[in-house]
């Protein structure tokens, strides 16, 4: 080998080894999420918020990402469809929205997974699927919990605990719910959650990237959404690779514009900035983040959330109150004195963040409340 | 005989012991007979090193070592040299390979066991990244000496450093989340006697974002501008200071930084290592984010971070004039253009970056540097390099 085509051989596998977009391919993924085709009907989520489980003549599973979607059908012969929602929230009622009808459910009363038999001509089909009042701007309360990963064998009393809770209406995720993203592993989680009696609206972890492309797309749907409930703004963005894609750029500039005049919570696993520094257990750009944090608080975002590491801290990151929860029980933060633990957050979509309180799993007490 | 000016005698067998001093706090655990042996020659003043005691060679074929000091060499450091019989060497460099993975391993498993303890995490990655840059010299060293042949060319190179360098150059910069992408980078480094002192700047093409930098050094051991020594041992107490503005973005960056900086001249352990050397850094820094959005009074971030950096490098020989270096390193600051390495799997973030740089001497004084890094951006660029004084190269009468 000749000295020039050496250096060059080099200089590629230099290139070769770093990624400035390690988030790309799954970012073009999430514009899949909720659409499919099949021979009988075409299916669309709106915004993609839900996760296509199942789709065929007879049958159309979705796993919801947020607690409202609309669906839209393009059907092509006369169909009996067994419509089969998981992840709902315990009211979610599936309406017509050509008829404005409340269609009866076939199972699933109360629970988080539901089904309805619909009985569909050809033509299209728009269906709304909310609980009554969520479009309503009001006061509600909704859970965090990250960072389970191999402890899924003892999240059952996590889970207990937070049913526990009074009027909870979702759990929010940031990440981190298996060890390494496989299928199992996303069946498991998908298994344990049955007894939780809310809906786990969620993003990936980087400990769901051991797979490529991530399963966890199919499972649990995109890894970058929006969704708004009773008026508040909840942004759950990808940053599992330790920064955010630029594509997920655009799409969050309109975001914040959304959330703008409302209360906005922003959701991450990695967090742009670790409280201490010298870990980095952050972005791998802290220009990057503050870029992001720049936009956060241009766009008066009014929480921000996130897990990646395993204890609970509670700062300012460019003047937004901000929480690293990962208290799911995977390997904790030595001497913090925090453990399994998980937060509750009373928000109301005019008032802002009423309080947040941190409830400890294995000691059964509160560390931190805040009105 | 020193040059006319230049200072010798009580100042050489200082600096001797300077290069004694760096040797034990890069590697503590070492006590090799080679170290010894060359740490005699150089404390005598001599302008040859005593060559590391020889065995029976199992090969005299260089390439036969050099294939060694890869298989079984990439888990046996220093098997190239015990395949040429430089078995001192050899166990200076295994014993390097061991320093480094057990600092490597006790910097893991203080992360493992501890949850990542906010306590602890900073000096157990400070462990890790010298471990494994030590893991990585050690190897490279092995296959640097083992087939390098002209090690006497290396005795030429001057050591002490210019007392006036200026660079004038140009980085393009690949970052998919900033508009920037050019350039123009100019510093400048004034020493004398310990001191060194180094403002440099970025200026981005468009205008968007600029980076000033001062850095001001004080040389704790090591050759001094003037100095006569035969390697290039030094440990440099480093204070920074640095402001980024990016105005696209609404932020500005600024703060300070304390660093230790030391090379190691791995001709400590044996001649055959002449000319290869290891980079070692560690530091912290804090800097304030402030931002800088119409309309609004949003509070500064407070922002630390581990400075610790490690490389390994030759000195240039053949048609580069003398202070020619090459050098591979690896990078843990997360600040700068390159910032930390991305990678699709499930750790980023926590890495720093990866680079390597040339700098290649036309003539004694002109030269230029080549740099590339690899991070969450990628880094490249060309420099001019002009330096001044002290640049008589040594072991040639005046």
């Amino acid at each position: 080998m000749s000295r020039r085509s050496n250096g060059f051989a080099w200089l590629s596998l230099f290139v070769a080894l770093g990624c400035t977009r390690p988030a790309e391919e799954r970012t073009r993924r999430d514009l899949e999420v909720g659409h499919q085709q099949s021979s009988a009907l075409d299916v669309d989520v709106g915004s993609g918020l839900a996760a296509l489980r199942a789709l065929s003549r007879d049958e159309l599973a979705l796993w919801l990402s947020a607690p409202s979607a609309d669906v839209s059908l393009v059907v092509r012969e006369t169909l009996s469809l067994d419509l089969r929602v998981e992840n709902a929230m315990a009211a979610l009622e599936l309406v017509d929205l050509d008829s404005g009808r409340v269609l009866p459910l076939a199972s699933g009363a109360g629970a988080t997974k539901k089904a309805w038999r619909l009985a569909l001509t050809p033509g299209y089909w728009h269906f709304r699927l909310a609980a009554p009042g969520v479009a309503e701007k009001g006061r509600f309360r909704f859970a965090l919990m990250s960072d389970v990963q191999e402890a899924i064998d003892r999240i059952q009393d996590v889970y207990q605990m937070i049913d526990a809770q009074p009027d909870l209406d979702f759990l929010l995720g940031a990440g981190d719910l298996t060890e390494e993203g496989e299928v199992d592993e996303l069946e498991r989680f998908q298994h344990e959650l049955a007894t939780l009696d809310v809906p786990y609206y969620t993003t990936l972890g980087n400990h769901e990237l051991a797979e490529r492309p991530p399963a966890y797309q199919d499972w649990f749907g995109r890894a970058n959404f929006q969704f708004v409930h009773r008026g508040v703004y909840f942004t759950l963005l990808d940053s599992a690779s330790a920064t955010i894609d630029p594509l997920v750029g655009d799409w969050l500039d309109d975001w914040l514009a959304n959330g703008k005049k409302s209360v906005h919570v922003v959701a991450m696993h990695i967090p742009p900035l670790d409280p201490v520094g010298t870990r980095n257990a952050a972005f791998a750009s802290r220009a990057e983040a503050a870029t992001l944090l720049a936009k956060l608080a241009e766009a008066g975002v009014d929480l921000t959330l996130y897990g990646h590491i395993h204890s609970y801290y509670s700062f300012q990151n460019a003047g937004i109150p901000a929480f690293i929860s990962g208290g799911g029980g995977a390997n904790p933060e030595r001497a913090d004195d925090i453990g399994r633990h998980f937060m509750v957050f009373d928000v109301d979509a005019t008032r802002g963040v009423l309080s947040h309180e941190v409830v400890r799993v294995d000691h059964g007490d509160e560390i931190d409340e805040d009105e | 005989m020193p040059a006319p000016g230049e200072k010798r005698g009580a100042r050489v067998s200082l600096g001797r012991v300077r290069g004694v001093a760096g040797l034990i706090l890069l590697c503590v655990t070492i006590q090799s007979a080679s170290a010894h042996a060359a740490d005699a020659a150089t404390s005598a003043g001599v302008a040859t090193t005593i060559p590391a005691a020889r065995g029976e060679p199992l090969t005299r074929d260089r390439s036969v070592a050099a294939a060694v000091a890869i298989v079984p060499g990439v888990a046996l450091h220093g098997s190239g040299h015990y395949a040429l019989g430089h078995k001192q060497t050899a166990t200076a460099l295994l014993v390097t390979e061991g320093v480094g993975l057990t600092l490597t391993l006790a910097g893991l498993g203080t992360l493992l066991a501890s949850g990542n303890s906010r306590h602890l995490a900073g000096p157990a990655l400070a462990a890790t990244v010298f471990g494994a840059g030590l893991i990585f010299a050690s190897f490279g060293a092995d296959l640097y000496g083992t087939l390098a042949t002209d090690g006497g060319a290396v005795d030429l190179s001057p050591r002490a450093p210019a007392s006036f360098e200026s660079e004038f150059g140009y980085r393009y910069v690949a970052d998919p989340h900033f508009s920037y992408d050019g350039f123009v980078v100019e510093s400048i480094t004034l020493r004398r006697a310990g001191f060194r002192l180094t403002p440099s700047a970025w200026f981005a093409n468009n205008a968007s974002n600029v980076r000033y930098r001062v850095e001001g050094a004080y040389r704790v051991l090591g050759l001094q501008p003037g100095e006569l020594g035969k390697r290039d041992d030094h440990i440099d107490l480093v204070l920074a200071g640095l402001h980024q503005r990016y105005l696209p973005e609404h932020f500005q960056r600024s703060g300070v930084e304390l660093m230790l900086d030391t090379r190691f001249d791995f001709s400590h352990f044996g001649d055959t290592l002449r000319g290869a050397f290891v980079d070692m850094g560690v530091g912290y820094a804090v800097a304030k984010v402030a931002y800088d959005i119409a309309g609004q009074r949003v509070p500064a971030d407070t922002d630390d971070l581990l400075l610790a950096r490690v490389g390994l490098g030759v000195m240039l020989r053949g048609r580069a004039a003398p202070g020619s270096e090459a050098r591979v390193y690896y990078d843990h600051r997360h600040d700068d253009y390159a910032a930390g390495f991305l990678t699709p799997g499930r750790i980023s973030g926590v890495f720093g970056k990866f680079g390597a740089d040339l700098r290649w001497f036309f003539t004694p004084r002109l030269g230029v540097l080549v740099d590339a890094q690899v991070g969450s951006a990628f880094v490249g660029g060309l420099s001019l390099l002009m330096r001044e004084g002290s640049l008589r190269p040594q072991g040639v009468p005046p």
